[in-house]
């Protein structure tokens, strides 16, 4: 699996096994950028509620994210949210859809909870650039969401483009190495003749990109990344093309982290395997000892205590 | 293997070899004690001249030999960050195994990145002529390893870009 999947699995699975044979439930688990969800049967068996906490929910909202839900689940939205979660939905299995497609379709979408909340600021980026584009102006205000302790998304439309950039902090000296070598990477990889298509990639390290440098609050530290991505009117020409573009770009930071941990994961398997061999050269260094069997002239072995 | 590399190992191996005549030698400061004297160093008259052997700069071995022990630290070559990274993180991973690799030490001399310390009991339980073989190949290999390491690392990174990106372009 070399691409991470936009949608959350256990929504999912659980989803599906609960459609089939109704149980009581109630189950927290996390998704990327410590989204917190909630799968709980508080009334009957059959109504599951879901809540999700996300860091960065009054930024999320101010972008537009209660428009972007409502017209994804629309009554499905509970009036009263759960405490200690940013949003509830409401899932009734009596009235789930019988058709097996429209039913997978609507699990798909109740499984896109973070994707969708998080889509809101980029489609909002996506509609201004085309205002921008018709009336001239030039760029908008700059959109920030702290979706982690201290990673932040930057997006920015402009008339003829989107910028959006990634900071991220390697916390560990290796992963900043490795980070280091995979950053570059992606810069590189666009000048491959088949990816001319891709959006244009930046990277700089250490200091913000132009486009942020009057933020407040950067740190100007070594373990800082920051990644740009230029996105292009054809990147969001079409809603599905669009939607794909969200659905990817959200990743980015944990799709680079992924990678990094898989790396550092092969070396380990690697090393393993060498140290293995290393013992194997060393152990033919070893003289046998004598294991041939003593024997008294009666016939009698000789045993050591 | 390179042509430096040749005469290289080749003097590693017969320092080595002569510095591999060990006997056992009871401690003279302290009764009842038999100690590798190269790390005791508590007489200096059983102690023997250090000998650096190097390759370049960058790469050297270090042979100290006593009476009864000898103690070899190897440099590892490394150009760059990910290779200091890589050599950091094998030799670690070789040196948390040291009690099965008999002759290793658990920390590497200052300056070094990875060291052996042979006695006179390894000399007697173990071949001679193996335990060098086995320095010598462990020198060959680490060069190997650490820059097909980074090769793979740098195959992974490409690919990685490329197919998140080929993801947008589709």
């Amino acid at each position: 699996m070399i691409l991470l999947e936009p949608h959350n699995l256990i929504i999912q699975t659980t989803l599906f096994d609960k459609i089939a044979k109704p149980s009581s439930l109630d189950s927290q688990f996390v998704d990327f950028d410590g989204v917190r969800f909630h799968l709980s049967t508080p009334e009957r068996k059959t109504l599951i509620q879901l809540s999700m906490n996300i860091r960065c929910w009054d930024e999320l909202v101010k972008y537009g994210a209660m428009d972007v839900l409502q017209r994804e689940y629309g009554p499905s939205i509970k009036a009263q949210t759960e405490a200690d979660y940013h949003i509830s939905l409401d899932i009734d299995l009596e009235q789930i859809p019988v058709d097996e497609e429209a039913r997978d379709a609507l699990i798909k979408s109740m499984s896109m909870l973070k994707r969708n909340a998080l889509a809101a600021p980029f489609e909002r980026a996506f509609r201004q650039q085309k205002e921008l584009e018709s009336s001239g102006q030039a760029q908008s205000e700059l959109m920030q969401i702290h979706y982690r302790d201290e990673e932040a998304i930057y997006i920015q439309a402009s008339p003829d483009r989107v910028t959006v950039i990634f900071s991220t902090v390697f916390r560990e000296e290796t992963d900043s190495i490795f980070g280091k070598l995979f950053l570059p990477a992606f810069v590189e990889a666009r000048r491959n003749p088949s990816l001319q298509n891709a959006p244009h990639v930046l990277y700089t390290n250490r200091d913000p990109p132009l486009e942020i440098r009057d933020v407040p609050g950067l740190r100007h530290v070594e373990d800082i990344g920051y990644v740009t991505f230029i996105l292009f009117p054809r990147h969001f020409a079409n809603a599905s093309a669009s939607s794909s573009t969200i659905s990817n770009i959200q990743l980015f930071r944990d799709y680079l982290h992924y990678h990094i941990k898989c790396t550092k994961a092969y070396m380990h398997s690697r090393m393993r395997i060498r140290v293995a061999e290393f013992q194997k050269v060393l152990n033919r260094a070893k003289t046998e000892a004598a294991t041939t069997e003593r024997k008294t002239v009666t016939g009698r072995t000789m045993a050591t205590r | 293997m390179s042509n430096s590399l040749r005469p290289y190992l080749a003097a590693v191996r017969s320092t080595l070899t002569a510095a591999l005549t060990l006997e056992d030698f009871s401690s003279q400061v302290v009764e009842r004690h038999n100690k590798p004297e190269v790390e005791a160093r508590g007489s200096k008259e059983v102690l023997l001249n250090p000998l650096t052997i190097s390759r370049n700069e960058n790469e050297r071995v270090l042979i100290e030999s006593s009476v009864n022990s000898i103690r070899m630290s190897i440099k590892i070559k490394q150009a760059d960050e990910i290779e200091r990274i890589l050599c950091h993180k094998l030799t670690r991973f070789l040196m948390q195994r040291a009690e099965s690799f008999i002759v290793l030490r658990r920390k590497p001399v200052p300056g070094y990145d990875i060291s052996f310390l042979i006695t006179n009991v390894h000399a007697e339980t173990m071949l001679k002529h193996k335990v060098v073989d086995f320095i010598i190949q462990f020198m060959e290999e680490v060069d190997r390893e650490i820059s097909e390491m980074k090769l793979s690392l740098n195959a992974r990174s490409r690919t990685v870009a490329e197919s998140y990106l080929a993801a947008f372009a589709s």
